[in-house]
């Protein structure tokens, strides 16, 4: 059973209370912080204690069985909350408290939900590794001289260390499921749209989605259908109803899964290679027919982000000037743009500065064309290549989630576009707004590898009920050479 | 290399970013790493016809126009810092001259 059904089944049942519940959340709180992890920014053990009242409140004061009762959630800091600090690990805003709470948030605490912390992530989720924090950096949990992947490397270590079942991230390009996979957990991204993005600090608007971590693909699918459906206070939100989950499945009989040749280059992790065939096998064996397809524009997938996500990066970041929020540099001394320059100059960090720099590059007169219209036009190709293969037939698509399992802390700092391609994998679906999951499907030398799952844009319920067939066949800390 | 040191200060102007002199060296090196990697694009065939990407649904969803209260879990009240007759009370933006 899943941590996330046993847990609130339990609550709901007077097994355990909510109380217990968040005692239990503060024990494993606290030795994480002793253990070194930096996963967790901000906690109390007052604002536990004040959730475990409110929830043994609503519980008695609703018909409704809460089905997230007692669960503990570890919300990424880019996601508003009322009590705790939102600084999207930035000193910028450092200390700053939003007055409003994002909608994903508030529909976990009305499920019964409550909010154990506040996760490290990279600054303004602008990195792969979790080291660009200004509050240091997220060690993996198994490897502490490695890095958990990023942005939502906080989220993902706090899950995979067992301090939470489930967490909140956000993905702009593959900062759920790069995580993930490092620490091998699941990652779920859902269609953009999806979910609201109302409360999410607003990075990459055309690309972020708030996203999921779950010890099991069962945990993230619970969270999931809860903070999904409409939400008036964000326009691009889908008006569907909350996701409706499928029930999961025990083979894959009648699926066709495909593989992109592109996924798979010769020059591949060995270790990667090697669970990655492992579940290619498994998907056969569970009565899945597996056809080789080809998405020719891939290969554009990281050129192509990294030029939409900086411009739309150096638009959004805007708002963040010393006056409207946070941190103010500059004194009464200096003019207005002197205030915004020296601001923004010391409270931003190397990797938020140089996105900026490349965003306000790739947007100015004269490279405009050349840069940011090229790639959005190139994001439709690649958006077209998805379509066709799932047009053609193809259910899922099956890939590696990352070309190479968790890297040492410090091996990419220096060298920004190496860092870039740790995304390789992961981009494109967050390019054309696909949902897409990554799943532990083995380890190689004791570090987890990661299976990415893509499906058609609102497919949900069957990248999930499939990912559970895949989760039951395959054990996920199996080493695999 | 396709980014100056004067590339470099425009940008950073136009990004209201200040740039210490000792970050614009490496900088320069930075970005047109960046740039260089991201100009393989210009390489790729993309037909002239082929549409910007446009995310989300086609017609985005509208509220009732009518005024709600503002979803603000406290009284603006409550967040401001300092607070008086109804006005939050800011720190002086720069040295504006005021006028007597």
């Amino acid at each position: 059973m899943s941590a996330v059904r046993h847990i609130s089944e339990a609550v709901r049942s007077g097994r355990t209370t909510a109380r217990r519940a968040t005692l239990h959340a503060e024990e494993l709180l606290r030795r994480a912080d002793a253990k070194g992890l930096n996963a967790a920014l901000d906690w109390s053990p007052e604002y536990l204690g004040s959730e475990a009242g409110r929830i043994e409140r609503a519980a008695r004061s609703t018909r409704q069985a809460l089905p997230l009762a007692g669960v503990p959630v570890a919300v990424k800091d880019n996601i508003a909350t009322l009590d705790l600090p939102t600084t999207c690990a930035s000193r910028i805003l450092d200390g700053y408290i939003s007055p409003f709470e994002a909608t994903a948030v508030t529909r976990l605490r009305a499920a019964g939900a409550f909010v154990a912390c506040k996760a490290n992530m990279d600054e303004f989720a602008m990195g792969s590794s979790t080291e660009w924090s200004a509050f240091g950096r997220v060690q993996h949990p198994d490897f502490p001289d490695r890095v958990p992947g990023g942005s939502s490397g906080g989220s993902a270590a706090l899950v995979a260390a067992g301090v939470t079942p489930v967490a909140l991230g956000s993905e702009t390009g593959g900062s759920v499921r790069q995580p993930a996979s490092f620490c091998g957990v699941v990652g779920v991204k859902p269609t953009y749209g999806r979910v609201s993005r109302y409360g999410l600090v607003a990075f990459g608007s055309s690309l972020d989605c708030i996203s999921v971590f779950g010890e099991k693909v069962d945990d993230a699918a619970r969270v999931l259908s809860v903070i999904s459906g409409h939400d008036p206070h964000d326009a691009t939100s889908a008006e569907l109803p909350p996701l409706s989950l499928a029930t999961p499945r025990t083979d894959l009989k009648g699926l066709t899964i495909g593989l992109p040749e592109e996924f798979f280059p010769a020059d591949l992790h060995p270790g990667v290679k090697a669970a990655l065939d492992h579940a290619i096998e498994q998907a056969k064996a569970l009565g899945a027919t597996v056809r080789r397809v080809s998405l020719p524009h891939a290969k554009y997938s990281v050129p192509t982000y990294y030029i939409v996500n900086p411009a739309e990066a150096a638009a959004n970041l805007a708002r963040f000037d010393g006056v409207r929020y946070g941190k103010r540099d500059g004194g009464s001394q200096v003019d207005l743009p002197g205030l915004y320059r020296a601001t923004r100059g010391t409270g931003f960090g190397p990797e938020v500065r140089r996105r900026i720099l490349v965003g306000t590059y790739v947007l100015s007169a004269g490279y405009a064309d050349q840069y940011y219209h090229k790639a959005m036009k190139m994001r439709t190709l690649i958006t077209r290549d998805f379509t066709d293969a799932f047009s053609a037939g193809i259910d899922l698509l099956l890939t590696p989630t990352t070309p190479t399992p968790a890297f040492k802390a410090g091996d990419k700092t220096e060298d920004p576009v190496a860092m870039y391609l740790a995304d390789i994998f992961v981009a494109g679906a967050s390019l054309a707004g696909l949902p897409a999951l990554s799943l532990p499907v083995g380890r190689s030398e004791g570090l987890p590898i990661g299976m990415q799952l893509i499906a058609p844009a609102f497919a949900e319920a069957k990248m999930l009920a499939a990912a559970a067939a895949f989760e039951a066949a395959i054990d996920g800390r199996r080493e695999v050479r | 290399m396709s980014i100056g040191r004067d590339d470099v200060l425009h940008v950073a102007r136009l990004a209201e970013l200040k740039v210490a002199e000792h970050e614009v060296a490496p900088l320069v090196k930075q970005l047109n790493g960046i740039v260089d990697f991201v100009a393989q694009l210009a390489a790729a065939d993309v037909p002239v016809d082929t549409p910007e990407f446009t995310v989300g649904p086609v017609r985005a969803s509208l509220r009732a126009d009518v005024v709600a209260p503002e979803p603000l879990a406290r009284s603006a009240e409550r967040m401001a810092p300092d607070w008086q007759d109804g006005f939050y009370v800011v720190p002086r933006l720069g040295h504006q001259e005021i006028e007597s």
